[in-house]
């Protein structure tokens, strides 16, 4: 009799298992950046412990899984910025169901309907676009919608080796960075610099590179006032605002200001070893420069590592070119339990954003960024104002990625010399046309 | 007798000019070898905070060890290894058919049929590669090993060829073997075929390393991990815009990855001298 209760309730239980919907986890399938870290944090799922981008993204979808065992987040690493592949898989009908999307880049998808608006779904598990700050909620909408959930802003950043700075004298009585105000002040003391020091003022990666002379310009253009974008779908860069700024980073470039050959890992390892003042990167390595200028035998633990936004050379706007990352979910049909295990994984980010911040990257969040425990990080206290002056093109402008690789080919050939200033800038006009014609 | 000594000693002496051009070569060709060995040996820390501590111990093989117990590089290799041998078998087949055809046999249209297949030299995958990812979208062929095998065996290259080849052979030798009653598969296989096999093994490695390195058709195909070919895989992990984790460790998964075409190599290092040196004389 008892053998025949155990076997009839172990019966039941298994029959139980199959017919609950409940013991098997709803799958996501979620795509991302950031590189590949298993070996380090493959199985960590304790977030505080975690350092840098793919450290700390790896470690919170880990937590998540490990939190919610109804759900399991199953997650695809590319190449960054991942575009291609996720163009071919929206044309094939297989995107992923969570995918890392520049704010910059939304509008390619979005404007196609490959995006579901997310309002409700926030809002139905409590996260509403009010307790996002201002840079963030601008670059998730479109359309008046809300496309992508922000997790961060991003911007580029002088980060400077202040041992060099003392040794130029380019230091304030309290201790700051003595910083230009102007292109004329910005090419005098790029030459102060370089007679005390004997190295250029930039380490820039000036090699296989696009994205950073493509930033340089919008923040330059922004700070004085050009509406290049004034009509999303034609841009017009050959101006005398535009000309300005190219003729400064030629003359940055000519005089020997910079590093020249660099591609962006050799930059990283020229300005950690101490080969140049100001590194010109982005938000994200400023928890690794810290933790360098804590380790004793270094080149930034001599004298410091500060870090600042990009001064302000131009008498217009106070700002700079800005964009942000954001988790954005594809447009196809799902299950109520797949809908709500996405409003679950947006909440857990939402909720964690904070840990995300430490990367370097500004919070996307408004309660976030006033909060004490980031204003404790490192170097916030100069890098915040980002979240005011940072400024991301126009939302309608669809291709940035790929018009930054046509501004930057341009402005690359015209700061080395390959190419006259006026033809670069003419050329690099009509290219982003025909692109933004051709849509 | 002294005009020969001149020369010998002047053939010498550029034989040792010759021989130190080889070497210099050779460092230059073995050196980002050796600096990814190095590099892979070393912490990352260490690499962060001076990037010359490669040349100075100590050396971890925990790169190794992290590598064999988390990395899906032997997946991405696995993969990589089906789909080019898959692919190098199938153009080996299909293009010393075709090429036999060619040669050897009369058929209407055989003429405009080379001119077609030749059509194909001009043809950049890009400009393919939309229609083609739709058409295999509509067959459900992405994230297989038949999506990533089947675009490459429409290989013009090869059955060209194979038929310039296959029409080097004199006929006599097919007319020979008629004469003995073989039928035309019989001929193909037995007597003609194992003469091909020098232009076979230079079809061959190129194709394998082709396939091997291909990356923007895996690219848009394998667009699941599990899928993934060595060169979409080793790129998945490197974009670490910080640089804080993982150096060495991708460098000791470039050991790994570089490993099976290495051994490739040593196997079949003859051929592919032959194969290439040929290639040159062409």
């Amino acid at each position: 009799m008892k053998i025949k209760r155990v076997l009839l309730a172990a019966v039941s239980a298994g029959v139980m298992a199959l017919a609950n919907p409940a013991f098997a986890a709803t799958e996501l399938t979620l795509q991302r950046f950031f590189g590949a870290c298993d070996a380090d944090f493959g199985s960590n799922t304790d977030v505080a412990k975690a350092v840098g981008e793919c450290g700390i993204i790896t470690s919170l979808i880990n937590k998540f899984n490990a939190d919610n065992p109804d759900v399991h987040v199953n997650v695809t690493t590319v190449e960054w910025p991942g575009y291609d592949q996720l163009t071919a898989q929206f044309a094939s009908g297989d995107a992923p169901d969570i995918v890392t999307i520049h704010e910059s880049a939304l509008s390619d998808y979005q404007s196609k309907g490959l995006l579901m608006p997310l309002d409700d779904l926030l809002k139905s598990v409590g996260v509403t676009p009010d307790a996002f700050t201002d840079a963030a909620r601008n670059g998730a909408t479109k359309d008046g919608k809300i496309y992508g959930l922000p997790i961060d802003s991003w911007t580029m950043l002088y980060h400077i080796n202040m041992d060099l700075f003392k040794q130029a004298g380019l230091v304030n009585a309290d201790g700051t960075p003595i910083l230009p105000k102007s292109p004329e002040e910005l090419l005098s003391q790029a030459e102060q610099f370089k007679q005390k020091t004997g190295k250029p003022y930039f380490v820039q990666n000036l090699a296989n590179e696009t994205a950073l002379y493509t930033r340089n310009l919008y923040t330059y253009l922004f700070q004085q006032d050009s509406d290049f974008f004034a009509d999303p779908k034609h841009v017009k860069l050959n101006t005398p605002e535009a000309k300005k700024v190219v003729e400064m980073y030629k003359a940055i470039f000519d005089k020997g200001y910079t590093t020249k050959n660099l591609d962006y890992g050799g930059a990283i390892n020229a300005f950690l070893a101490g080969e140049g003042g100001v590194q010109l990167n982005g938000t994200w390595v400023v928890g690794d420069n810290n933790a360098q200028s804590e380790t004793k035998g270094t080149a930034l633990n001599k004298g410091g590592y500060a870090v600042y936004p990009y001064p302000q050379l131009f008498a217009g706007a106070h700002a700079q070119y800005a964009d942000g990352h954001t988790w954005a979910v594809s447009q196809k049909d799902r299950t109520p339990e797949q809908t709500a295990a996405i409003g679950k994984f947006l909440k857990f980010f939402a909720d964690n954003d904070f840990d995300w911040s430490r990367t370097g990257h500004l919070p996307a969040y408004k309660a976030i960024i006033s909060s004490d425990a980031f204003k404790a990080l490192p170097h916030r206290n100069t890098i915040a104002a980002v979240a005011d002056l940072g400024r991301p093109l126009p939302s309608a402008v669809q291709r940035q990625f790929a018009i930054q690789d046509i501004i930057g080919e341009e402005m690359s050939a015209a700061i080395t010399g390959q190419k006259d200033v006026d033809a670069a800038l003419a050329d690099m006009e009509s290219r982003v046309n025909e692109l933004l014609a051709n849509l | 007798m002294r005009a020969p000594a001149i020369s010998i000693r002047g053939r010498a002496f550029g034989d040792r000019v010759l021989l130190a051009l080889v070497i210099l070569l050779s460092i230059v060709m073995i050196a980002p070898v050796l600096w990814v060995i190095g590099l892979s040996l070393k912490e990352n820390a260490e690499l962060m905070a001076n990037p010359n501590s490669v040349f100075q111990a100590p050396y971890t093989l925990k790169n190794y060890i992290n590598t064999i117990a988390t990395s899906s590089v032997f997946v991405w290799v696995f993969n990589s290894i089906i789909v080019s041998g898959g692919l190098t078998l199938g153009t080996l087949i299909l293009s010393s058919l075709a090429g036999y055809g060619f040669a050897r046999l009369n058929f209407p249209g055989r003429n405009v049929l080379f001119v077609i297949v030749l059509f194909g030299l001009a043809v950049p995958e890009q400009a393919v590669l939309v229609a083609r990812h739709q058409i295999f979208s509509m067959l459900n062929f992405h994230n297989s090993y038949h999506g990533l095998i089947l675009p490459g065996l429409s290989a013009s290259f090869g059955v060209f060829l194979m038929t310039q080849y296959f029409k080097a052979i004199p006929k006599e030798l097919d007319e020979a073997a008629l004469l003995d009653n073989a039928s035309r598969f019989r001929i193909f296989w037995k007597v003609l075929l194992p003469l091909t096999v020098p232009a076979q093994a230079t079809l061959g490695i190129f194709t394998f390393l082709g396939a091997w390195n291909d990356y923007l058709w895996p690219l848009i195909s394998a667009t699941k991990k599990d899928m993934y070919t060595l060169t979409v895989g080793m790129a998945s992990t490197q974009t670490n815009f910080a640089q804080s984790e993982g150096i060495g460790f991708l460098m000791a998964q470039a050991v790994f990855a570089g490993a099976p075409i290495l051994i490739v190599y040593l196997f079949f290092q003859k051929y592919i001298v032959t194969a290439v040196s040929g290639a040159a004389v062409r």
